[in-house]
């Protein structure tokens, strides 16, 4: 259905899409986004798409979209719907095929200067240590025993084998592991595809960058999450790789049938969901669980590796905190205050990153004061910003915020015209280096091709969603 | 005739191919995401590789069908560069996969696919052909 004609202002920052009758919506669409960010928005499918997903059963409170929105499949990218857990549905299209693709950040002990004078052999030396997988396999061999393993433990077992230090996975969303995942659920063939390629990069918009921190906006939760201004950060965007893309074929092929056995209709067939009670709903939460927690074991591989880089190139003193861990493709079951009724929910998060504010019993507890880390990744030449959650996610948005810039370029526009020493050297000019397996991979995720990402987060943080801690910018950028 | 095209969408990608037949447009749909995934010229098409799947319409059996030949490609089970489709119906297909086992240092991904979706897929006859419009998560 189309629906961008409908839309009403709120607010600054707010936009609402009434539920059209006889349409098959169940609730209002609401949008967050300024007034140049919704001009951007409307010349794509992605606020219908919201509409669409406003059709869900058992949605509560509003079908969401976040700044950062634009179309996706089924569900809009930077869409979110949080449905109840006894009457509603689950989705696989709601969470993806990168079944918790997300942003690890890692702190050095490194300034810019010092990582400036070798920033070529350390760019070098981690696109050799991280392969992005496109023409072989990851350095972690694991068993198929050890893979059920993981999927039960996620970054957990990494660093119970040596891929990391102990105390990891404290800064990690779920401390690197979600509950009740079954690997029975997860099909061989999704075992097949996953097990070469944990401890690689992927490609697409996955990247990996050697960052630095270019400014503070908020001195107590910068000092908080051990960051400072001039100080290295590593920033990895991956996820469940192969394992967690068939995850989500397999369930989406067997869902269609099933949604007919439980009379579900919707408007798009990629929206394929059934009821969270059922057995098939169940089965899938359990599968999606264990790809979830592949992927936090992948990003904690990453991160093992990019430590071994760091040294070989600096000195074994060189240190590397995890300062968290988030995940932007998920759907977690979490309790809120719903219309003065506590309602247990399933929050589906299509590129939206959780956001809990300080005091909220999940956020780690040496960030209790502060509020949970949310990294939002742009795009390779602007910037990336750190922000922490603030209490409008929980009041409004299901513990929500953004979680990119979002896309404003199809891959073949951004292509166009664009020559790749060009862009290349561009970059150089600015202090970037890249590497990247692809010329493709480059000119398909030129910065033209995305939103700005600094408007994207003033809309958050004056959302009240979430504020800004620091903004980071790229030195070197490893790109599959 | 073109065989296939690529559409644009903004996060992703996807083909239209086109055929005489329906036999033909899977032909075609396979060589498009091929296309996309790798480079299909450096592959030889010295070994064949029998194929059967299944499907509750001909969109989902063209879901099903890409999905199988992506799963190959991933597991370096199989790199097709040609298809033959032996036998269709709307539920179920037959076909021989024409290509080489994968060595991914030689046959590397030019652009990992994901995974094949529902979004806007189509399969239909339109006058004396048929045509489909398929979108690759990547």
């Amino acid at each position: 259905m189309s629906v961008s004609h409908l839309i009403e202002q709120v607010d600054d920052y707010r936009w609402r899409i009434p539920r059209v009758k006889g349409s098959g919506m169940l609730t209002d669409v609401r949008v967050y986004a300024s007034r140049d960010i919704l001009k951007k928005v409307v010349t794509d499918r992605s606020l219908d798409q919201a509409a669409n997903v406003a059709c869900l059963p058992g949605i509560v409170g509003s079908s969401l979209a976040m700044p950062d929105i634009h179309q996706g499949y089924g569900f809009p990218i930077g869409g979110v719907a949080a449905v109840d857990c006894a009457s509603g549905v689950v989705s696989p299209g709601g969470v993806g095929f990168d079944i918790n693709c997300g942003v690890r950040l890692l702190g050095s002990s490194l300034s810019r200067e010092e990582v400036r004078a070798r920033l070529k052999d350390l760019v070098n030396q981690i696109f050799r240590d991280v392969p992005c997988g496109t023409g072989g396999t990851g350095y972690i061999k694991i068993s198929q025993k050890e893979l059920d393993d993981v999927l039960v433990d996620g970054a957990r077992w990494m660093v119970r084998h040596g891929y990391g230090e102990t105390n990891d996975c404290e800064y990690a969303e779920a401390r690197g592991a979600l509950l009740g995942a079954d690997p029975d659920k997860v099909s061989p063939r999704a075992k097949e595809r996953g097990r070469p390629q944990i401890g690689t990069l992927g490609s697409g918009n996955h990247f990996l960058e050697i960052q630095y921190v270019q400014r503070v906006d908020d001195e107590e939760a910068a000092k908080t999450f051990g960051l400072y201004q001039g100080q290295v950060v590593v920033l990895i965007h991956s996820g469940s790789r192969g394992l967690g893309h068939q995850v989500c074929t397999d369930f989406l092929r067997d869902m269609g049938p099933a949604m007919r056995k439980y009379g579900i209709e919707l408007p798009d067939r990629q929206l394929a969901c059934v009821p969270v009670t059922s057995r098939e709903g169940q089965s899938y939460l359990a599968a999606m669980r264990g790809a979830a927690n592949f992927a936090w074991a992948n990003r904690q591989g990453m991160t093992h590796f990019v430590r071994q880089a760091f040294r070989r190139i600096f000195s074994n003193d060189v240190h590397l905190k995890v300062i968290y861990d988030v995940c932007h493709n998920i759907a977690k079951q979490e309790r809120y205050e719903v219309a003065g009724k506590t309602q247990d929910v399933l929050v589906h998060r299509k590129g939206a990153t959780r956001a809990f504010p300080p005091g909220h019993p999940e956020v780690t507890p040496s960030y209790q004061q502060v509020g949970q880390p949310v990294f939002i990744p742009g795009s390779m030449g602007t910037a990336s910003w750190v922000l922490a959650g603030r209490s409008g996610s929980v009041d409004e948005t299901f513990g929500t915020c953004c979680h990119g810039a979002g896309r404003l370029l199809s891959r073949t526009a951004a292509k166009k015209g664009r020559d790749l020493k060009r862009v290349i050297k561009d970059l150089e000019r600015e202090g970037i280096l890249i590497r990247s397996e692809s010329k493709r991979g480059i000119l398909e995720e030129v910065p033209q091709a995305y939103k700005d990402v600094d408007e994207v987060i003033e809309v958050v943080h004056n959302a009240g969603l979430a504020t800004k801690v620091a903004r980071l910018r790229p030195m070197g950028v490893i790109k599959g | 005739m073109n065989e296939y095209e690529i559409l644009e969408h903004t996060a992703d990608i996807g083909f239209r191919a086109w055929g005489p037949s329906p036999g033909e447009l899977f032909r075609n749909a396979a060589r498009a995401m091929m296309a996309i995934a790798t480079e299909p010229e450096i592959l030889s098409g010295l070994e064949e590789r029998e194929l059967e799947t299944h499907g509750v319409d001909y969109p989902d059996l063209m879901v099903n069908w890409l999905s199988e030949v992506l799963y190959l490609f991933d597991t370096n089970q199989f790199a097709a560069r040609d298809f033959r489709v032996d036998d269709i119906a709307t539920d179920r297909l037959r076909a021989t996969l024409i290509g080489e086992p994968r060595e991914p240092e030689r046959h590397p991904w030019e652009l990992i696919i994901k995974a094949v979706t529902y979004h806007q897929l189509k399969v239909e006859q339109r006058n004396s052909r048929w045509q489909a419009e398929v979108f690759l998560d990547i």
